[in-house]
């Protein structure tokens, strides 16, 4: 945008120089583009960093205090590579340098950082994925013992959380939102301005009385429990981007579909459904993610150790051994991290997709 | 194949009609073209009649068979619309087969029928493709191919030609009409271009404001319209209309006086086809105001006694130029009267 109104500014009649003018534009385009990485790398340091030095401690700090050695060491390593690698990328066009460039950055980086801190690496910190009495270990056998469950007990319960939820969601939030799409029925913008009230609403309001629920219908301290309530929780948000995915499907397909011989629900199996799908992708990988973070309602709806999710195991290590080991409780958070940093660097692409009200996002 | 009737049909929207008295009668194996302005209600009939939408009243027959309750995919209808609507998650194969998955064909069968109707719409060399992959006209042929797989009853096209180039156009219509002459399918065409309807149909039903204004074929449609809206929504360049008022003796149109070989009484609109006027001597005094060469004839505009007029004429130069003075002429009996109160043609006629 600022190279066309620099163009248009400088009057290009008979005599105009195009080759001085070309390399004008040239050289705006690079420092425009330069300046938006830079100033994206400025803003994107305290989030990375925080999430680095996480990685850092899991894999080099031992019992005791954290040094912080290991962190500014290697950020004394990465941060001219990432420099140079910006300045090469911004330079030069040609993919084949950029790889090459890349690839030796990337190998001077890990020469580099096996010489530096090679020494302090060690997988240690993560035994707590084959042992489980961790804590015991650390704390002294004075405490209770077998009172950790194994990490995988967490893991697969946090797993069976997030993945319920996401079927829940996406079976009710599709039939529900094509229903909301396609049909008039009396109420139907109340119903809709009711969605965005509900999501609006703090659910953390409800927890007594959701605490009471389940405690009489006998559903407390179970996973299915906690499902239900997420789920209805969840629903209204989800119900909402869908309706604008199924809004960008046309009638005319639809009706196509009908006069082919298609009933109503085949219709909507064969030919609609498909495509929403990218709407279905984001919509499954944001409710698998937000179940798979949760924390205040496992944390008051869940209380004995074998229903523990990953959120509960991790505050409780926490809760435990802060202070004593640091590396333990860093590697349980990049265990935990793991999962739903997978989902979002494959899926982003979907995600940026979703939809609040038919306006892409 | 089927005869088709439609007898007094009527929809209502939120209580207002969008369609009503809707009578026609269709031959088995005719094409007719349904023309009008957009909402005129010529869409919603379309959709009536392939049973997306229930009338609110008035039946719907299939070779005398009251087909009102029967749903949209029991009907047997094959419909074009003007997007095409192919289904992008498909290839184009899968596109054409897609009618008859619902119809208990074998696998084989299906793929035989599907490749048979797409080697008649020329596409047969696209098979593997998706939509995305093709071009405006390829997808409209894609879509007539799915519309017929299933051997239709009734073919309906929904203004099918509309988002097309102009040549494209020119040569889908010479096809779509070779298309439906061999495999002989009844067929309805709703369109605003009286071209596409004029040319690809054997009888044209005028709908305007939800109402059949006229039916018929082009012919009766251009030369004896029934109502003010058809004379002047039939024809290109549109026909001169002139406002005028009945009086002892005839009507007066601006200065002019015109004998009539009836009497009739109020306000009245005089039409002339441009064609129907003619420079000659002994007419009325004009003076050429526009030339606009358009190819084989001119069309020019004049002030003239009676208001101002476009009239043409053949060949290709122009033979008056601006500010001419000319004197025009046209036959009483080509000139039309309509009654401006009720829009309906009047029996009475220019004389001579």
């Amino acid at each position: 945008m600022a190279n066309e109104i620099a163009a248009a500014a400088v009057p290009a009649g008979a005599g105009a120089d195009w080759a001085s003018l070309a390399r004008g534009a040239r050289r705006k385009r690079v420092a425009g583009q330069s300046g938006l990485l830079a100033f994206l790398l400025i803003v994107s340091v305290p989030i990375v960093l925080p999430f680095f030095w996480m990685v850092v401690i899991s894999f080099t700090a031992r019992s005791g205090g954290v040094s912080t050695d290991v962190l500014w060491t290697s950020c004394a390593v990465i941060a001219p590579a990432v420099l140079i690698y910006v300045v090469v990328h911004s330079l030069s066009p040609s993919p084949r340098l950029r790889l090459v460039v890349g690839v030796a950055l990337l190998a001077t980086v890990a020469a580099l950082l096996a010489a530096l801190v090679g020494k302090q690496f060690h997988f240690g910190n993560y035994r707590f994925l084959w042992d489980a009495n961790i804590v015991e270990e650390i704390r002294s056998k004075a405490t209770a013992g077998g009172q950790f469950p194994s990490v995988w007990r967490a893991f697969f319960n946090s797993l069976a959380l997030a993945l319920t939820q996401t079927i829940i969601i996406l079976a009710v939030a599709s039939l529900a939102s094509y229903y909301i799409s396609r049909f008039a029925f009396r109420g139907r913008e109340a119903f809709l301005q009711g969605l965005l009230v509900l999501h609006a609403f703090p659910a953390m309001t409800l927890i007594i009385p959701i605490f009471l629920i389940l405690f009489w219908s006998g559903l407390l301290d179970t996973l299915a429990g906690v499902i239900l309530v997420l789920a209805t929780i969840e629903l209204p948000f989800y119900v909402f981007v869908m309706k604008g995915f199924f809004d960008g499907v046309p009638w005319d397909i639809e009706m196509s579909a009908m006069t082919d011989g298609a009933s109503r629900r085949q219709a909507f199996l064969l030919i609609v459904l498909p495509q929403v799908r990218v709407g279905l992708i984001a919509i499954a990988v944001f409710a698998f993610i937000r179940a798979w973070e949760e924390y205040i309602f496992v944390r008051t709806l869940l209380i004995e150790n074998k229903n523990w999710v990953m959120s509960l195991y991790l505050f409780w290590v926490s809760d435990d051994i802060m202070g004593v080991d640091y590396g333990i409780v860093a590697a349980v958070s990049v265990f935990y991290v793991l999962p739903s940093l997978l989902l979002y660097v494959f899926c982003q692409k979907y995600l940026t997709q979703m939809t609040i009200g038919g306006i892409r996002g | 194949m089927a005869r088709i009737e439609l007898r007094n049909l009527r929809k209502d929207w939120a209580g207002a009609a969008a369609v009503s008295q809707i009578d026609l009668a269709i031959d088995d194996g005719a094409f007719i073209a349904v023309l009008g302005p957009s909402g005129c209600g010529k869409s919603t009939t379309l959709l009536m009649l392939a049973g997306i939408y229930n009338p609110s009243s008035g039946d719907i027959t299939f070779d005398g068979a009251r087909v009102n309750d029967v749903e949209a995919r029991d009907r047997n209808v094959g419909i074009v619309f003007q997007s095409y609507a192919l289904y992008p998650n498909m290839t184009v194969l899968q596109n054409v087969m897609f009618p008859l998955r619902f119809k208990k064909v074998v696998a084989g069968e299906a793929e035989r029928r599907a490749r048979e109707i797409s080697a008649l719409v020329r596409i047969d060399s696209l098979l593997e493709r998706r939509p995305s992959q093709l071009s405006g006209g390829q997808q409209q042929r894609v879509a007539l191919a799915r519309a017929l797989v299933k051997r239709p009853h009734l073919l309906l096209l929904d203004e099918p030609l509309s988002n097309l180039d102009a040549s494209l156009r020119l040569s889908m219509r010479t096809e779509i009409r070779r298309i439906q002459r061999e495999l002989g399918v009844t067929t309805i065409l709703v369109t605003h271009d009286q071209i596409e309807a004029t040319t690809m149909a054997d009888r044209i039903v005028v709908m305007n404001a939800g109402r059949v204004e006229q039916e018929g074929t082009a012919k009766d449609l251009y030369e004896e319209p029934r109502t003010l809206f058809v004379a002047s929504f039939i024809g290109s360049p549109p026909i001169n209309l002139f406002d005028g008022r009945a009086q002892e003796g005839g009507i007066k149109v601006h200065d002019a006086l015109l004998a009539l070989t009836a009497p009739v009484t109020g306000d009245v609109v005089l039409g002339l086809r441009p064609e129907g006027v003619r420079v000659e001597s002994g007419g009325r005094p004009a003076r050429v105001v526009a030339v606009e060469p358009m190819g084989r004839e001119v069309l020019y505009s004049a002030e003239f006694a009676l208001g101002n007029v476009r009239f043409l004429e053949p060949g290709a130069d122009a033979r008056h130029r601006e500010g001419d003075n000319v004197t025009l002429g046209f036959r009483g009996g080509e000139a039309l009267l309509f009654s401006r109160e009720t829009g309906l043609r009047v029996a009475a006629r220019v004389a001579a």
